[in-house]
């Protein structure tokens, strides 16, 4: 159980590559990691998520490439990183006819916890994660928040200093998310490292930094504001109202940059930094615009995941990934 | 890599256990199936319900009568003259055999001339058909013999000359199971089928349940090792499948009077040796399943087969030519073969060492193959 002491990244990955026959899932990717941080990773279904942390996680051979996790080249010794990660997958994997004590057990078990220690660590995540007196409680009859926070506990009950979460929220209610994500934020403040994989973009704004998967590709890794600032310039407003008009006319008039519908009324860039919402109105006045209300809006990580996403080469080969 | 080992059992057991049906289905429904089967797979043949059509109506005839049902095999339901009212009898099913005494019977047998007795025959059940033949022609042949034997001592005591005839004698001694009950020869077959059933279906679908649920991913991320997660899922069934084989042989020995002859290290050696077929059978099939629903429908089409050419319901030598290699395949054939001698007849090690062998061959064979597949199928 040796932890990552000293700098240098946690992770380390050069070249990843798997191919599932002629398609090629992750393609060339590259990226570290540092201890402490939260790395999210974004990209539409099939794009090569799970598929990196499932190689990451020694569950898949890499066809190229190397990763070292905690030091330990994945390919070489998949057994060896096992002991030193935590996992939760897609699915809350936990055994739905055994209580909440009674799958800790196991895999407490499996990572090699007996006796007392395995006792002191499942009382010690199960308040962790707010479920101590829920402990004999069968998780079939737990909700999906909850299974989720166990499925959680599952995964830190051997204290690993690296944790992967692979879409680990989808499919839970919105405050469910939320308490999940102070869980995380918590085990990172204790010095874990993260890496998350999420389609929900508000969740990419918790990490500090996040990776976007295209087509198997690393298509971008910077942090959430130097994304936005790069691949997002210039300044975003909401106009609605009464007179907010089309986008193809929206988009004609000078200086905006892009027309993306949005609600009733559209977000609309500039590509000047220095116009401002007053600039804004005089122009949409002059254009026939009159009496459109204008606020001043953050660029969000969607625009900078459709931005790159829109960007990017018509894909060769897109196949599903195989289960 | 104990206390993974551990985990895996106590996890295993749990599941098992928690769910009131399962436990049911592993520890009380072998006993009712094995008393049921044991009850109701009886070949035994007696009593067979026999009208006495007697068109003679003497005190002979009746005397024939009397005889033909007094062993046992023969229970008279109905004493009719019309040979009509005999016909009807067997049409209905009331009565399955017909013993007809012709008119004149009595006075034949005082003139000492050849007398046709005429027996029908319900061929609807074939076993039981045989057996009345059989005994109808044994003792229509020993009356006729004892007859002889009468007028002969008559005649010697008479004349005073000849004493005896030279005669040859056919008296068959039947070894082991000399009443021929059909149980003592089932209940060993029935302590096999639900091993056998048991053990491979609740492995394949064990191991299927834990794919579809996404468990089996988050255990592959543990440092559990393949062969450990096998053995931890196994062992538990394996002492279940031998507290089932001991409580049969209780049961069995109990209800149906089965004998144990041999040695219980005989019966604990193979069912072992047995179960590394089945446990391993039942692995193999979960790694050609994808979901619990497939790891049944592949139990079935292993396990109907196997019980089938096992030697379970119909003797091996009796099969087609072309079929009987097929039973050297089979691991039920050489666990049955092990445990009906052992039982039976007493036999040991000694006797026994080529099934032995051939069980071991195929356990380890399929376990192996098993075991390698399941870890390719992960990798």
């Amino acid at each position: 159980m040796s932890g990552p002491t000293g700098a240098g990244p946690v992770i380390e990955v050069r070249d990843l590559t798997k191919r599932f026959g002629a398609f090629t899932a992750v393609d060339r990717v590259g990226f570290e990691v540092h201890a402490g941080e939260i790395l999210g990773y974004l990209g539409a279904n099939g794009a090569g998520k799970s598929t990196t942390i499932r190689m990451l996680c020694g569950l898949l051979a890499p066809t190229a490439g190397t990763a070292l996790v905690a030091g330990v080249d994945v390919s070489r010794h998949p057994q060896k990183v096992k002991r030193l990660i935590g996992y939760m997958s897609q699915r809350f994997s936990l055994y739905l006819d055994l209580s909440a004590a009674e799958n800790l057990d196991f895999f407490g078990g499996a990572q090699g916890l007996a006796g007392r220690r395995l006792r002191a660590r499942s009382q010690a995540v199960l308040e962790q994660v707010g479920l101590l007196a829920h402990r004999d409680t069968r998780t079939g009859d737990l909700p999906g928040g909850w299974r989720q926070r166990l499925a959680l506990a599952c995964a830190i009950l051997h204290e690993p200093h690296l944790l992967f979460l692979d879409e680990p929220t989808a499919g839970v209610d919105p405050v469910s998310r939320r308490s999940f994500w102070q869980l995380v934020r918590g085990l990172v403040r204790a010095g874990t490292t993260v890496l998350v994989t999420t389609h929900y973009m508000d969740e990419a704004e918790y990490c500090d930094r996040v990776g976007l998967m295209v087509d198997g590709r690393l298509a971008a890794l910077d942090t959430p504001a130097a994304l936005k600032a790069r691949l997002v310039p210039g300044r975003l407003f909401d106009v609605h109202g009464p007179a907010a008009g089309s986008r193809g006319r929206l988009a004609a008039i000078a200086g905006i940059q892009h027309v993306e519908p949005f609600g009733a009324g559209f977000h609309v860039r500039m590509a000047d930094p220095s116009v401002g919402a007053g600039d804004l109105a005089g122009r949409l006045d002059a254009a026939g615009f009159p009496g459109a209300v204008i606020d001043d809006l953050e660029p969000s990580l969607e625009e900078v995941f459709l931005e790159v996403v829109e960007g990017w080469p018509a894909p060769a080969n897109a196949p599903e990934v195989p289960a | 890599m104990w206390t993974a080992l551990l985990a895996v059992v106590r996890k295993e057991f749990r599941q098992a256990f928690r769910d009131k049906r399962i436990a049911f289905m592993l520890l009380a429904a072998p006993v009712i199936q094995m008393t049921i089967l044991g009850y109701a797979v009886d070949l035994e043949v007696d009593r067979i319900p026999t009208v006495i059509c007697d068109q003679d109506l003497t005190s002979q005839s009746r005397d024939l009568g009397a005889a033909f049902v007094a062993e046992g095999t023969f229970r008279r339901v109905a004493t009719v003259r019309d040979p009509a009212a005999a016909s009807r009898l067997l049409e209905q099913g009331t009565a399955a055999v017909a013993l007809m005494i012709p008119v004149g019977f009595a006075r034949d047998y005082a003139r000492q001339i050849p007398i046709d007795v005429q027996v029908l025959v319900d061929g609807t059940d074939p076993n039981r058909a045989q057996v009345a033949m059989n005994a109808s022609a044994q003792f229509l042949a020993e009356r006729a013999v004892g007859v002889s034997l009468q007028r002969l001592s008559q005649a010697v005591a008479a004349g005073g000359a000849v004493r005896s005839l030279p005669q040859q004698r056919l008296t068959p001694r039947i070894l082991y199971n000399p009443r021929l009950k059909s149980a003592i020869f089932m209940v060993p077959g029935v302590a096999v089928t639900v091993l056998l059933v048991i053990t491979t279906i609740v492995t394949a679908m064990g191991i299927a349940r834990e794919r579809e649920l996404g468990t089996m991913e988050q255990i592959m991320v543990t440092p559990l090792r393949p062969a450990v997660l096998l053995l931890g899922k196994c062992l538990p069934f394996a002492i279940i499948g031998l507290v089932d084989v001991g409580t049969l042989l209780a049961v069995g020995s109990y209800l149906f009077g089965v004998p144990i002859r041999g040695s219980l290290l005989v019966v604990a050696a193979s069912s072992i040796l047995f179960l590394f077929s089945t446990l391993g059978t039942g692995i193999f099939i979960s790694t050609v399943s994808r979901s619990q629903q497939q790891a049944i429908l592949g139990g079935f089409f292993f396990l109907m087969p196997a019980i089938l050419l096992g030697g379970f319901m119909t003797p091996i030598e009796n099969m087609p030519a072309w079929i009987r290699p097929l039973t050297y395949l089979d691991p039920v054939r050489y666990f049955l073969e092990i445990l009906r001698g052992c039982l039976l007849k007493g036999s040991g090690f000694a006797d026994l060492w080529r099934q032995f062998l051939a069980l071991a061959l195929f356990g380890v064979s399929i376990m192996t193959l098993s075991v390698l597949r399941f870890r390719n199928r992960l990798g």
